[in-house]
């Protein structure tokens, strides 16, 4: 093991061993890392992006897209749209430029993966056991009053004018600033990522972390997984030595994208990079008539599950930067001008669609996930209810006209004609969509020829290999999905501390 | 002068030069200005697209390049016209932009809604723009890491 608790970058080639390696520090693999060393493992996380602290985080969109997210957000899903993956590329992973929104995982999932997979016998209560320390650990609590914003109280009017059940967010967030830069990072450090709570820890504990460490393949012996090697890399691109490091278990954590790309450049196969899904999103600017200035306030303050189960949508308020949302204004040359100045008085919703479509995950020539995925006919129905519903809450809210972003219905449709929403297009080409909730890839279940691993993480076939992030998790949520993805994990090092 | 584009254009090299400029060409034509807002030719685009070219992604770049080039080339499609873009007069350029971003062919359509992105990255850090919706200037992207 090296020295040192943190190595950034290594010019020469560098060796270690390890108790555990963990690779990736997002929710997953941080979530395990800390859970592990707290038990006394020794514990090497290898990180492929940059530790950014507070004063090293960016302000603009551009700084985010450069410094925090992975490939420039420019990783689109192969299919009819090519609608961008965001994921980040930086010590703590998505964590660090998320909304902070934790949901506990409802019990119907359990119910639906004991069924559908035929893992779950008690899952579900060591999940939730877990929860509630991952609650009090990342200081959870609601949306405070005055960090609320007008957009989010915009959402919680409209919500009871329409009868929809509703609710202040709950957040990884002590004493949120309500600055609406969430997915900048948190200069304010206010919200709990697992870059400022769980890896000092690991690193307080003996543990070490490795960034700009990008693994390029897991090793195996006689069939068992024994380490990992890859190549150090800075943010500017520049090479560094090589690096192997070796450890009885590994632990795969580089998320629903590239974990499964690193197992498959490693020459798994199997249901590995089978059972990609995702809950696609798209936004609503509602326009009202007096000024809302989205960017004060929490990031993302509200929320409405009343469409989980029928049609199946989980609505937010999401306020975005000027210069990321300024492009999804409608128009282009001087119409956009005329849109664009109206941007103190718009509010950005959004809907995420708990789709049901399945795609795969591909090792691209480069290295790089390739992601195979399009929503069927049932989610593009579910995707366009979503445009709507997100609309009539902005007409509830007082909005006097909406800019949906699909192509084919206006740009800007007046309060009173925004039911032609509802015969909107089933074109996935037609929606701005995104994927940010990605499941799957290496998804678990009792049946070896269906699922990678199992729900202890153990990937079938290999000893001393286990995943333990949004890859293992074999159905959507409609939920935010931070929450189990870090209990889940836990629940895979109670199974490593188990075998040990 | 190559079809409009000065061969003083920014760096690097004449060849990239002429690049970058049709890529300015492209975005001060989807981001102008109007009314108190500056346009994107007035927020610095020109150092701006030679920070993008150095520290961007090849599939981002070539993205933008892509879009750019069929902004140029396409006037003929939008209206009928057998020129560069680089050569119709304002308000025949405004309409090349409106019709190009909203065509059918989605491919197409992608390709400069990327460029609008990208010069709205631009244009949204300019403090004057931002002055315009009460918002306060951004600080420096610091660029760092922990080593
Ligand atoms: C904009 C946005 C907002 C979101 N908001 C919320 C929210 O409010 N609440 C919520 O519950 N969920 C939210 N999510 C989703 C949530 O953040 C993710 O589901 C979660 O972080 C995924 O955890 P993970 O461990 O699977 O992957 P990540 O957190 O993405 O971590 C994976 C890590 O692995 C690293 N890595 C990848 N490849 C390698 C390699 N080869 N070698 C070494 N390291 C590698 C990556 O750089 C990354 O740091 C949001 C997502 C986005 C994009
Ligand atoms: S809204 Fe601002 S202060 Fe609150 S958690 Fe997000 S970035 Fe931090």
């Amino acid at each position: 093991m090296a020295l040192v608790s943190h190595l950034a970058f290594s010019e020469t080639d560098v060796e270690a061993d390890a108790d555990v390696i963990v690779v990736g520090s997002g929710a997953g693999g941080a979530s395990i890392a800390v859970h592990l060393a707290r038990a006394g493992v020794r514990v090497l996380v290898i990180e492929a992006g940059a530790w950014r602290a507070g004063s090293d985080l960016p302000s603009s969109a551009y700084g985010s897209m450069r410094d925090l997210l992975d490939n420039w957000a420019s990783n689109l899903t192969m299919g009819r749209a090519g609608w961008p993956i965001v994921q980040a590329r930086t010590v703590g992973g998505t964590t660090v430029i998320n909304s902070a929104i934790c949901v506990r995982t409802p019990a119907d999932v359990f119910a639906r993966w004991q069924a559908e997979t035929g893992v779950g016998g008690g899952l579900a209560d060591r999940v939730w056991a877990h929860q509630d320390a991952l609650e009090r650990e990342l200081s959870v609590q609601e949306v405070p009053a005055g960090a609320f914003g007008r957009s989010n109280t915009l959402a919680t009017e409209a919500a009871t004018a329409l009868g929809w059940h509703d609710h202040a967010m709950r957040r990884y967030v002590a004493g949120c600033a309500g600055s609406g830069q969430c997915i900048q990072g948190c200069r304010a450090l206010r919200k709990q990522s697992v870059d400022v709570v769980f890896l000092p820890e690991v690193r307080a504990r003996s543990g070490v972390v490795w960034s700009n460490a990008p693994v390029d393949r897991v090793v195996f012996e006689r069939g068992r997984a024994v380490g990992v090697r890859g190549r150090f890399r800075d943010p500017t691109g520049r090479r560094g030595g090589r690096f192997v490091a070796r450890a009885p278990r590994v632990v795969v954590a580089a998320s629903a994208t590239h974990g499964p790309a690193l197992l498959r450049r490693s020459g798994l196969r199997g249901a590995v990079g089978t059972g990609f899904r995702a809950h696609p999103g798209s936004g609503v600017i509602g326009l009202y008539d007096d000024p809302v200035d989205m960017n004060t306030g929490a990031t993302q303050g509200w929320a409405s599950m009343v469409m989980r189960d029928t049609p199946g949508l989980k609505l937010e308020t999401l306020a975005l930067p000027l210069d990321m949302l300024a492009s999804r204004f409608p128009g282009f040359g001087a119409a956009w001008v005329r849109q664009i100045a109206q941007y103190r008085y718009a509010a950005h919703w959004v809907h995420a669609v708990r789709a049901e479509s399945v795609g795969r995950v591909w090792s691209g020539p480069f290295g790089q996930p390739v992601v195979w995925y399009g929503l069927d006919k049932a989610d593009m129905v579910r995707m366009r209810d979503g445009v709507y519903a997100v609309a009539r809450l902005h007409v509830a809210a007082g909005a006097r006209a909406v800019m949906p972003g699909v192509a084919g219905v206006p740009g800007v449709i007046d309060r009173d004609s925004v039911g032609i929403l509802a015969d909107g297009p089933l074109d996935p080409r037609a929606y701005t969509g995104i994927l940010s909730h990605l499941f799957g890839g290496a998804p678990m279940g009792a049946d070896p020829r269906a699922s990678a691993c199992g729900e202890d993480g153990a990937v079938h076939g290999v000893e001393g290999l286990f995943v333990a992030d949004a890859s293992m998790i074999p159905s959507n949520l409609g939920v935010n999905p931070q929450h189990t993805i870090m209990a889940l994990a836990r629940c895979v090092g109670d199974g490593i501390l188990a075998r040990a | 002068m190559l079809w409009g584009v000065p061969r003083d254009a920014p760096l690097p090299g004449r060849r990239g030069g002429r690049v970058n400029a049709l890529i300015r060409h492209t975005m001060c034509a989807l981001i102008p200005s109007g009314g108190a807002l500056p346009g994107v030719a007035e927020c610095g685009v020109d150092a701006w697209i030679v920070r993008f070219r150095a520290e961007t992604s090849v599939m981002m770049w070539i993205g933008v390049v892509a879009g750019s080039v069929l902004f140029v080339l396409t006037p003929v499609w939008t209206l009928g016209l057998p020129v560069p873009s680089l050569w119709l007069g304002p308000e025949r350029l405004d309409a090349h932009a409106s019709r190009l971003g909203a065509s059918s062919i989605y491919p197409l359509r992608q390709l400069v809604l990327l460029v609008k992105m990208m010069a709205c990255l631009c244009w949204g850090v300019d403090p004057r723009v931002r002055a315009v919706f009460a918002l306060a200037p951004y600080p420096p992207d610091p660029g760092t890491w922990r080593s």
